[in-house]
């Protein structure tokens, strides 16, 4: 609970209905996507930069955390009010304020759900590049501050490649716009310091986009692999002969299973491993494109290769892909979901410790993951309701972390580090290097009230060991 | 005013540039951080300068994964060194600056210089995945890594990069680099705006289009044969040899500025410049360079016509007095005051290029 007089004030600024302050309304904010949750003191739902400038200004004069919070899909605990304060909910910012479709950008508030952009857009021939699996929920406020990727990002980019500028409010409730439309903007670039900050140095109040030129052909194909290294191993030798597809993603026989029980797309549920494959540019360029990445797959043990003829056919293949982790519910009800990345032709080690990993703590683990990028999602299966299964989820959780970092990767690709992985980051990062960040969020937030306890180790908690890395540079302890 | 010579110190390891870096520091003395000497006239005049800080002793490729498409190096090496390396393995930095050759990886990073091919592959603001650099007290900070998609921790190699050496000595930089496309054709038109505009629009874009003063428009389309085959015949322009992107890139004239505005504005911008300018631009970026042979206030009339759209006019190179007439860098950002802590920060008795950055 706010001492009454702040919740007063908050009222007085946002409207007495916008303040949360029930217990049973609370819960609801408990948690992201990950499994971690904390009930929030209050939850203030913003419907203007001005409110949100209040909000904080509130916050900030009484030393009260500030947590943003978008959709609240985020995977790492970003969104998690661990310690307490406030749930400043944006979702009520929700406007497109301009599409310029010849300048082809878009201006958005942060509570605009990232697919309804690319549908306003698509009018005007344009369409929004970074598309997270949950992109029907999420929002481009969360996906700015999480420096969100998805599928697409192979060729296209992560958010950050893709935001112009944004409107932002401090830690002490000052508003700023940081860079533009312009390309070399003059001065330090904070907008780029500030996407994938995960709501610790600012909230977002509006974010200006790139749009990009829907492509006029797309090509999308299938094909089964014997097992993940066979899988992995085609990755490697598509990327290696010089093409970059628009999306590059795998499947394992676990999630394949569950998947075609669900969608019945048409996935071969005998293959150890699938990859989705998808092109897109001129008609020429696509097949030329997809007859040579086939030819590339089917040398790589690749078979029952299909490519989609029809748009249809072509949503329902994607249907599976990004409605996957949903799918898994059929195993399991719950997964914890890590999103580690290595260097692609680490694919093959770092996925056969995942299985070790998973067998060793009798837990079922399902990898559906950008594997272009070399960004593993292996989700571990469990029932919450089974006490003592978390702890061994976390454990098991944390040494497929210690697997991917051993192999010169890094913690996240693409989730952020948020409270479940930010005991880890002194793996991969020193105590200089964590300290010029440190240094950031100091001069940003020297307070400290903005989403408290994310990213940086806690000091109090004892560190957490890790045995070695490999890798040249990493050896030489870069990277 | 520089009144005696600056003392030259080159270290050949980063801990060795962060060990002269500190103690300079610790002294108080001006420190210039110099790779190529390419850039070497952006930004404002230096107020002092007692030490220069070469980065060219650390050169090495440290480690370049063909198939991870990954490359780290010490931020001394020159582009022209990498891209040799890199084309051994079919691969390349998209990098293609101007005042070339000689520019090291470090100094690109630092003055954010980018060329014709940003169209394409955008700056290295897009494929820069981690960064190692020195700080004035002597720790060496390293962000990102080697993988090609990483949200671990902030990412300051946004921090750094175009920071001109304001905020540290960048000492090693990790790429990710590219395929050499399978087809690669430059075309050249004498057709000037409308001919750009014509080819920024065909249904393969141009991964380079470049156009000049003198009307001349260099086109540059790389990817899968067919496709290509199809617009360059569509186009139907004259097809010239890659050496003239070579010499495109030589440019570099004695004064010079750089105009980035958006792309939609550009050729506004370019066409108000004074009768007979020289210039050349990326109408796909938004972004010009003008050889200026005016007064000053004729580029103080430009600026104010790129910042009004929302851009900016840099001076690039020019001499001292020049520079103090017009100003390096034009209005500061309505941020300036964050940026100041920032390089508080960093460097606080400000001994890292005094005087030439925005902070």
């Amino acid at each position: 609970m706010l001492p009454s007089p702040v919740t007063e004030e908050l009222r007085r600024i946002v409207g007495r209905e916008a303040v949360i302050e029930s217990a049973n309304d609370l819960r609801i904010f408990e948690r992201d996507g990950s499994i971690a949750g904390a009930i929030p003191d209050a939850v203030v739902l913003a419907s203007t930069t001005d409110q949100v400038a209040a909000v904080i200004k509130v916050a900030a004069k009484n030393h009260i955390p500030v947590v943003p919070r978008g959709a609240g899909t985020g995977l790492s605990g970003g969104a998690v009010t661990i310690h307490g304060g406030i749930a400043l909910q944006v979702t009520r910012m929700r406007c497109i304020l301009e599409i310029d479709p010849v300048a082809q950008t878009a201006l958005v508030e942060p509570g605009v759900v990232n697919q309804e952009l690319s549908l306003v857009a698509a009018p005007h021939g344009l369409f929004y590049a970074p598309d997270p699996s949950s992109q029907k929920a999420c929002t481009l406020g969360g996906n700015a501050a999480e420096n969100s990727g998805g599928p697409h990002c192979l060729y296209y980019g992560v958010t950050t490649n893709h935001v112009l500028g944004m409107e932002v409010v401090l830690a002490d409730g000052s508003v700023h716009w940081v860079s533009g439309d312009a390309p070399d903007r003059v001065g330090l670039d904070l907008c780029g310091v500030l996407v994938g900050s995960e709501g610790t140095l600012c909230a977002i109040t509006k974010v200006k986009v790139r749009l990009l030129r829907i492509p006029p052909s797309v090509a999308t194909m299938l094909a089964a692999f014997p097992s993940i290294e066979t899988a992995s191993q085609a990755v490697s030798a598509v990327i290696g002969n010089g093409i970059v597809p628009a999306a590059l993603e795998m499947m394992d026989n676990v999630t394949v299973g569950a998947v075609e029980a669900h969608y019945h797309a048409g996935y071969p549920t005998d293959a150890g491993a699938v990859l989705l494959v998808e092109v897109d540019g001129t008609a020429e360029s696509t097949r030329e494109l997809m007859a040579a990445i086939g030819k590339i797959l089917s040398d790589n043990h690749g078979y029952a290769m299909r490519e989609a003829q029809t748009p249809a056919e072509r949503e329902l293949l994607w249907a599976g892909r990004k409605g996957a982790i949903g799918a898994l519910g059929r195993i399991k009800p719950n997964y914890y979901l890590h999103d580690g990345v290595v260097p692609r032709t680490r694919l093959p080690r770092v996925l056969s410790a995942v299985g070790e990993i998973g067998e060793h703590y009798r837990l079922p683990v399902a990898n559906v993951f950008h594997a272009g990028d070399g960004n593993l999602h292996p989700n571990i299966l469990f029932d919450m309701r089974d006490h003592e299964v978390l702890h061994q989820v976390e454990a098991a959780g944390e040494e497929m972390l210690r697997a991917v970092v051993e192999m010169g990767g890094a913690l996240s690709g693409e989730h952020g580090i948020g409270l479940e992985k930010n005991a880890f980051m002194p793996w991969i990062y020193s105590e200089d290097d964590l300290g010029a960040m440190l240094r950031v969020k100091d001069v940003l937030d020297p307070d400290g009230i903005m989403n408290p306890g994310k990213i940086f180790p806690d000091p109090s908690r004892k560190p957490v060991q890790l045995a070695g890395r490999t890798g040249l540079a990493v050896e030489a302890k870069w990277w | 005013m520089v009144v005696k010579a600056p003392t030259v110190e080159r270290p050949s390891t980063a801990e060795d540039l962060a060990r002269a870096l500190r103690e300079a520091a610790a002294q108080k003395l001006a420190i210039v951080p110099v790779g190529g000497g390419r850039a070497r006239g952006m930004g404002g005049v230096l107020e002092q300068c007692d030490v220069e800080l070469h980065t060219t002793k650390l050169g090495r490729v440290v480690e370049h994964s063909q198939a991870d498409m990954v490359v780290s190096v010490e931020a001394g090496i020159t582009l022209e060194a990498l891209q040799a390396e890199l084309a051994k393995s079919g691969q390349f930095l998209p990098l293609d600056p101007f005042n070339s050759p000689g520019h090291t990886i470090g100094g690109l990073l630092a003055s954010g210089w980018t060329g014709p091919l940003r169209l394409r592959y955008g700056s290295p603001r897009d494929f820069l995945i981690g960064i190692r650099v020195a700080l004035p007290d002597g720790k060496l900070a390293t962000a990102g890594g080697r993988v090609v998609k990483n949200v671990s921790g902030y990412d300051l190699m946004k921090l750094h990069y175009g920071a001109l050496g304001s905020l540290g000595v960048i000492v090693a930089a990790s790429f990710k680099v590219f395929p050499k496309p399978l087809h690669d054709v430059t075309l050249s038109s004498g057709g000037a705006w409308n001919a750009a505009v014509h080819a920024l629009s065909t249904a393969v874009a141009p991964s380079a289009l470049e156009l000049d003063s003198t009307g001349r428009v260099l086109a540059r389309y790389t990817g899968s044969p067919d496709a290509i085959t199809r617009t360059v015949d569509e186009l139907g322009w004259q097809a010239v040899g890659q050496a003239a992107w070579d010499e495109h890139a030589r440019r570099a004239p004695e004064c010079w500025a750089r105009i980035a505005v958006p792309r939609e504005a550009l050729r506004r911008i370019i066409q108000a410049l004074p009768s007979g300018a020289e210039w050349w631009a990326s109408p796909g970026v938004g972004i010009g360079h003008w050889a200026i042979t005016s007064d000053a206030a004729s580029v103080v009339e430009i600026r104010a016509r790129a910042e009004a759209a929302g851009g900016s006019l840099v001076m690039l190179a020019a001499p001292d007095d020049f520079i103090r007439a017009v100003g390096p860098w034009g209005t500061p950002p309505s941020t300036l005051e964050v940026m100041r802590r920032l390089k508080q920060a960093f460097d606080p008795d400000g001994v890292l290029n005094p005087g030439r950055f925005v902070v």
